[in-house]
């Protein structure tokens, strides 16, 4: 055999041994081809981040510090309103003049820009570049967060992705229980610790009055759950509770489910240094009085400070198992830094999946083998050739979406078997052409050579134009349909090499030129 | 075996009784469009699909009682007691179909209510775990190793739910591999079985939607338009000009089929519509290459009509050998592929056969139209012409051959 040949050979067997390999599944990989969560089960969800939360905070908190620098400075106190997300409006007594107060705007509020209303208001209007630092700030923190919680949660293999338009993408194969990772996902999960002022009770209105007059400003009223005397929920109950909040989950160093003096699940928190120092502060300062725990701006419970604090506290609140150790999960991987809006979600159960995967196989197999069956019955040895050729792209084509570490998705399986249908395309058009050389009178090697040279232009384009169709899919698709795209773009690569190459060098092997042979099974 | 060897059909001659047929087709494909309006799915309307497995028969009259606006079908067969429920888009964004189950679930589970109960046919491994390890019938204690024999023992009584759908029965539970008499006992007590599972849950936000609307519009007339540029860049404009009128024609004759079963047009849809630009034109390349290579190469005065007739007759056992390996995956794929994939493989069924049909009527047709409104200047003049273009192959004489 010619040389050249042989090494055409042991390029093709290797190429069958590296792919081979790829496919077959290890102890470090048991599953070598990924499967989407179609196939898998699992969820797919889509979550917009609302930034303005995050926007809105830091807007809140820069009229704070305008109002307390100025106290500092003996300045009679200001009156700010939020406008909007970004900006917001601070008036001073009637009477004084401004300047002192943009004074301290200038030291204190460097990314804001000043202007004044025509009522002589100063506004405040936070600088775009800020706006667009918070904003990236609050996505990544979110995609942190979440990848805490998915992690802790036990996902293998998520996906968490930031996409444009303050999205994020979270795909989250093998759940079994959607509902509570969504819960848990969503959570906002931001724990504060603050002094409940006046006396609680089951109407607003009467909980407000209760508070000191000069005290009113500084509470807000939130609700809790109202217990009869044996804990049970009975209702809502309204505290009011101071707006400064002294600590937070920020300062949590760990958290996680313990058992109440009556069995009851609750949730044990531990402290930072920091934390604790705060804490102590906290608690040591106010002795007797009621510290609410708040979670998500609901009251989880307003216990007595009995004494100083500095390590731990414990969060009651008739939490089922399941209730407190998804809260401890929550606590420990940090709290999100806006709420996130569901836009988009896909789920499929396991059992759905198993089916898909059943059904994609046999149909892909039926169709592999009547097409093995009609390729062998129209060209006789030939179809042999076509057939090992279709074997090698099959190869070729699992094998660089195990290296490649390519999805296979249930319109993926169909795209495998579609590709296999079009790769016998190429064959069909070399075979075709050798045949009218030969009705030419050619020889078989005449007609061989001149078969494939005569059909490799007619090849490209063919798959030239698949290709194109198979990149807007891609772009175009969400995951079941881009798994698709890359399975018909790989087999589409594979074939050219096995109906151009391989075939060719099956021809070479079995009608050797120098044989000079007469007859071909065609 | 060999077909369609030397024939002569006068594939030119019907081009326009084929003209009128496809636009008879695309008309009553349009007309049902226009009568029964698009049949948006979920993916482009938004809303929520609900694909739920019941324990027993289905209770159509709750359900429909309690989901008022929802359209509630069978999925599946009888036999396999399961619903699709698709609610339409509410007008904001939200986790639709998460609150509709959980609705579902506080109605037709009156036992939900309970918070010391998990329903085996609605919850999750870990929370089936967090039961076992805290009432530890096994006497196991509280150390890691514990925490192992309860997980693998929630893992296996899931996944024989997934192996069956759901759990119809308390005693399926009881014999899973593993599962002692003590579990049983505290299963007994500590979990019920919900009356259904969720097999699918899809919601689309109406952002989604709109954005996935536009871009499949987008991909289809992009690829289009690409596929023309890179035939116009390959070959000439006229066959540029014929092979986006000839994608056109494949994706109104698909669509329009759509229109006449009142298919749903989901992304899959749209996705089979991609692949029948890029694939239905391949005939038409194969085709138009072969007129091409014969331009070159003949001698003899020869008009469009009768270059066109030549190539597509020279290609036509190709053309039909390969949309017939193409066709079988997917009359394979119709019967055996399973639900999901069934509308999807039947567009690119109709997407295919159109591609061939339209490669030897609707092309031509276009291409002598172009040819006729330029002045002709694609018939071949005659030797004069040819004479200049050389004979490519040089090779030995005819020796014996045979084909078998």
């Amino acid at each position: 055999m010619n040389r050249n040949v042989i090494w055409k050979v042991v390029l093709i067997l290797a190429v069958l041994v590296v792919f081979i390999v790829a496919i077959i599944p290890t102890a470090n990989n048991p599953e070598p081809i990924k499967l989407g969560l179609d196939l898998k089960g699992g969820t797919h969800l889509v979550m917009r981040v609302n930034v303005g939360d995050a926007v809105r905070l830091e807007t809140d908190q820069a009229a704070e510090t305008l109002k307390t620098q100025s106290q500092k400075i003996n300045l009679p106190a200001l009156v700010t309103r939020r406008v909007n997300d970004f900006s917001f409006m601070a008036t001073a007594p009637a009477g004084v003049t401004t300047a002192d107060y943009e004074k301290v705007a200038k030291d204190f509020l460097g990314a804001w820009d000043m202007s004044r209303t025509p009522e002589g208001a100063m506004l405040f209007k936070m600088k775009t570049a800020s706006i667009t630092a918070i904003e990236r700030d609050t996505i990544e923190h979110a995609v942190e967060t979440i990848r805490n919680r998915v992690d802790a949660l036990g996902v293998t293999e998520p996906i968490i992705a930031p996409e444009s338009g303050n999205r994020i993408v979270i795909q989250l194969p093998g759940i079994d229980d959607p509902a509570r990772v969504k819960d848990i996902i969503k959570t906002t999960a931001v724990l504060q610790f603050r002094l409940v002022e006046g006396s609680p009770g089951p109407d607003q209105a009467g909980v407000l009055a209760s508070v000191p007059e000069n005290m009113k400003s500084e509470v807000e009223v939130l609700p809790g759950t109202r217990e009869d005397e044996l804990g049970r929920p009975v209702g809502v109950e309204y505290y009011a509770i101071r707006k400064n909040v002294p600590v937070t989950g920020t300062d949590l160093k760990n958290a996680r489910v313990q058992k109440g003096q009556l069995g009851q699940p609750n949730v044990g928190m531990s402290f930072t240094p920091d934390g604790a120092r705060k804490f102590g502060a906290l608690t040591g300062a106010n002795v007797g009085r009621r510290l609410a725990i708040v979670l998500d701006n609901k009251v989880m419970s307003a216990p007595n400070i009995k004494s100083k604090i500095e390590d731990q506290g414990v969060i009651e609140g008739n939490f089922t198992q399941q209730q407190a150790s998804d809260l401890s999960l929550v606590l420990r991987s940090g709290s999100l830094p806006a709420s996130l809006t569901t836009l988009e979600e896909r789920t499929v159960g396991p059992s759905l999946g198993r089916d898909s995967i059943r059904q994609g196989i046999m149909a892909s197999a039926i169709g592999f083998f009547a097409l093995i069956a009609a390729v062998l019955l129209y060209y006789h040895g030939a179809g042999i050739n076509a057939v090992l050729a279709l074997l090698l792209n099959l190869v070729i084509l699992l094998g660089m979406m195990a290296y490649f570490k390519a999805t296979l998705t249930l319109p993926g399986i169909a795209g495998i078997i579609l590709t296999l249908g079009m790769a016998i395309d190429s064959n069909v058009l070399v075979f075709e052409r050798i045949r009218e050389e030969l009705r030419e009178n050619k020889t078989v090697r005449a007609a061989i050579e001149q078969g494939f040279a005569r059909a490799f232009g007619t090849i490209i384009d063919t798959h030239m134009t698949t290709i194109i169709s198979a990149l807007f899919l891609f772009q175009f698709g969400t995951g079941p349909i881009k798994g698709f795209a890359v399975t018909l773009l790989i087999g589409l690569f594979a074939s050219v090499f096995t109906a151009f190459f391989v075939s060719r060098v099956i021809f070479d092997v079995v009608y050797k030129p120098e044989a000079r042979p007469s007859t071909i099974s065609i | 075996m060999q077909i369609f060897v030397n024939t002569k059909y006068d594939f030119v001659k019907w081009r326009f009784s084929a003209v009128v047929f496809s636009l008879v087709w695309v008309l009553i494909g349009a007309a049902f469009f226009l009568k029964n309006g698009i049949n948006w799915g979920i993916d482009f309307a938004g809303g929520a699909n609900i694909v739920l497995k019941f324990k027993d028969k289905v209770p159509m009259d709750k359900l429909r009682a309690d989901l008022a606006d929802a359209s509630i079908q069978q999925y599946g067969k009888p036999e396999e007691n399961s619903v699709l429920i698709r609610l339409p888009q509410l007008g904001r964004e939200g986790d639709y179909a998460g609150a509709t189950v959980a609705k579902l679930n506080k109605d037709l589970n009156p036992e939900s209510a309970d918070p010391n109960k998990i329903d085996l046919n609605y919850h999750g491994r870990d929370r089936l775990f967090d039961l076992l390890f805290t009432a530890d019938p096994d006497a196991k204690g509280t150390n890691e190793a514990s925490k192992k024999y309860y997980t693998d023992l929630a893992t296996s009584i899931i996944s024989k739910r997934s192996e069956l759908g759901l759990f119809t029965n308390i005693s399926q539970v009881s014999s899973v591999a593993g599962v002692t008499s003590a579990d049983s006992r505290v299963l007994n007590q500590r979990v019920f079985l919900g009356s259904f599972n969720v097999l699918n849950q899809e919601t689309v936000g109406p952002q989604v939607g709109r954005e996935l609307q536009m871009k499949a519009v987008w991909a289809v007339i992009l690829s289009t338009l690409a596929m023309g540029l890179y035939l116009w860049l390959r070959f000439d404009l006229m066959f540029g000009v014929a092979a986006i009128v000839c994608i056109v024609h494949d994706v109104l004759v698909s669509l329009a089929f759509l229109g006449i079963l009142r298919g749903e047009f989901s992304l899959n849809i749209v996705a089979a519509l991609l692949l029948i630009v890029g694939y239905s034109i391949n005939d038409t390349v194969v085709t138009y290459d072969r007129v091409r290579e014969n331009r070159k190469k003949l001698k003899q005065r020869m008009s469009l009509e009768e270059q066109l007739n030549l190539g597509m007759n020279q290609t036509l056992s190709r053309t039909i050998l390969t949309s017939g390996s193409v066709v079988i995956v997917l009359v394979a794929l119709i019967l055996f592929g399973g639900k999901v994939i069934h509308e999807f493989a039947w567009i690119l069924l109709i997407g295919v056969i159109a591609g061939t049909y339209s490669t030897v009527t609707i092309v031509p047709a276009v291409a002598i139209a172009w040819n006729n409104l330029t002045g002709r200047t694609h018939d071949i003049s005659g030797p004069a012409r040819s004479a200049r273009i050389e004979e490519p192959r040089n090779e030995a004489p005819a020796r014996k051959r045979k084909a078998v």
